[in-house]
């Protein structure tokens, strides 16, 4: 039997996965091609999370800037911060990037931490911040069970897809639909249960297409620390990290063509 | 629902008055059930302890309201700002987290290990969560035996979380003035055929109108009077008894001068 796996992640798990085989549509795409040694140089990469510890050692000084959604009434603004990270959570996700993708550069976008009442708000401004500040990937390891904020969120990610912008977003780890992880513009990610990261699984049955490391992943967290942490938060980066290997070696693809690329890529299932 | 403001105002004021003097009449609030499920939840998963922080939304921090096991009880008390930290996380995300060699590196339970002198090894944090939104985040704290927490076991602790949400929130609902008046007017306008539909923005103000000056004067009779007789309904039945018969002399000895000064 397989191991247990959060939601959305059956497809993946070993007991699943020859469902997951199929004609593979690219004969001559292989890694080498996709990304080969590639490091991520030139690709931006935004996290869109808690916050991300500039100092962390697993960050090795590529966050670039920082920012803090601030609620000011029935309003957002986005505003400079401290290089901080309040949970970990954020830091766990850059440091998973900078590992797979060294030369990427980190913007962080702190959405967390805010009145209870405007997350949602905060969360969708963060997100239209990233699209719109030079971001060319956006790690989403976090989204919104809003219903009110699904056509702000749908219009985001059109408008993120149309301006060049992967997004690649967890899929939640409890069985419930939540935004943008469910929409088809993104890269949608779970976790599978091998404990390696050059392992993902692509997933020809939407809404979650890919499968990646996010079981028991040692990871970065706050003050300089490490952790083992589950979830598909964890699953996420690591997509952002080829993502990111592949924008730079193919600094012409666009989002669809990265997606069809890291398709492409996946470890042949079964 | 915003043009009949005027004449609503007072009546909801009225009922907000009403609803508030039985919430003061009521006994405290439900600490038994908040402390049966933290009891549950650290046996339910041999857990060294558990924990459970509730959002004040006054203040916009999880307040620690209850914990079970010896380790756990220094954190009850503790308010954190409602994103800072695991708690926080689980809180604004409502996603669960399941952390474990967490001790390996003394840098992590700084903080909470000053605030609580306890850090755990591994440590399930789940939302509690329903339809209605997050109330709060529930800890599982340390396995008995020192084994990480797997998966099987956060999604056991979401599922319990839930149910647990469901207890908090009956236990309390009529404790929150300003919350029963928001959901039944919610209620009253989602069942009205106009379908005009207030926001959430004009549904809170004629809430925050309606319940203003309601406990600013501590000192009114009314509240005294409130705060009285609720103190008399935790009295056991022997100072029962003493208080009746002490009012009855009262009433004998007031009637005795009203015939006087007649």
């Amino acid at each position: 039997m397989s191991q247990l796996l959060p939601a959305w992640s059956e497809p993946f798990a070993t007991d699943h996965r020859a469902a997951l085989r199929r004609l593979q549509p690219f004969g001559p795409i292989d890694r080498s091609w996709a990304f080969g040694s590639a490091d991520g140089d030139g690709v931006v990469v935004a996290i869109v999370d808690s916050g991300v510890e500039g100092g962390h050692p697993a960050v090795g000084g590529a966050l670039r800037e920082s920012v803090r959604v601030e609620l000011q009434g029935e309003d957002a603004a986005v505003v400079p911060d401290e290089p901080i990270d309040a949970v970990g959570h954020g830091t766990a996700c850059a440091g998973i990037v900078h590992a797979l993708a060294p030369k990427a550069t980190l913007l962080s976008v702190r959405v967390l931490g805010s009145d209870n009442r405007g997350k949602g708000l905060a969360f969708a401004t963060g997100l239209q911040w990233a699209i719109e500040n030079g971001a060319s990937i956006v790690n989403l390891s976090l989204s919104s069970r809003s219903e009110s904020l699904y056509a702000t969120l749908h219009d985001l990610v059109d408008r993120a897809y149309f301006a060049n912008v992967l997004l690649i977003c967890a899929a939640n780890n409890v069985a419930v639909a939540s935004y943008p992880s469910l929409f088809a513009a993104v890269v949608s990610v779970a976790a599978h249960d091998v404990r390696d990261p050059g392992v993902w699984f692509y997933n020809p049955h939407p809404p979650v297409e890919f499968g990646a490391y996010g079981l028991d992943v040692e990871v970065a967290w706050k003050d300089g620390g490490r952790i083992v942490a589950t979830g598909n938060s964890f699953a996420a980066p690591h997509l952002a990290g080829y993502a990111a290997r592949v924008r730079s070696a193919h600094p012409d693809a666009t989002p669809f063509e990265i997606k069809t690329i890291l398709g492409a890529t996946a470890t042949p299932a079964g | 629902m915003t043009d009949d403001r005027d004449a609503l105002l007072p009546t909801l004021h009225a009922v907000a008055l009403r609803v508030e003097a039985a919430r003061r009449l009521a006994p405290p609030a439900g600490t038994a059930v908040l402390q049966s499920i933290v009891e549950a939840t650290a046996v339910l998963f041999g857990a060294e302890a558990a924990s459970l922080a509730l959002h004040d939304a006054g203040t916009d921090r999880l307040v620690f309201a209850v914990a079970a096991g010896e380790q756990g009880q220094g954190v009850v008390g503790l308010a954190i700002d409602s994103g800072q930290g695991v708690a926080g996380y689980v809180f604004s995300t409502g996603q669960p987290l399941a952390l474990s060699d967490v001790e390996r590196d003394a840098r992590f339970g700084r903080d909470t290990a000053e605030q609580t002198g306890y850090v755990p090894r591994s440590l399930i944090a789940v939302p509690l969560m329903d339809d209605e939104g997050i109330l709060g985040v529930l800890e599982v704290l340390d396995k008995c035996g020192g084994g990480a927490f797997d998966l099987r076991d956060v999604e056991l602790a979401t599922v319990f979380a839930r149910q647990a949400t469901v207890a908090i929130r009956s236990s309390r609902i009529e404790r929150d003035t300003a919350n029963l008046l928001r959901s039944t007017l919610r209620g009253a306008d989602e069942g009205a055929s106009t379908g005009s539909g207030s926001d959430e923005a004009a549904l809170d103000s004629i809430v925050a109108a309606a319940i203003d000056r309601l406990g600013a004067d501590d000192d009114d009779p009314l509240w005294a009077l409130a705060d009285q007789i609720a103190r008399l309904r935790a009295a056991d039945p022997y100072q029962l008894e003493l208080v009746r018969e002490l009012l009855a002399v009262l009433v004998r000895r007031a009637e005795r001068g009203r015939g006087r000064v007649r």
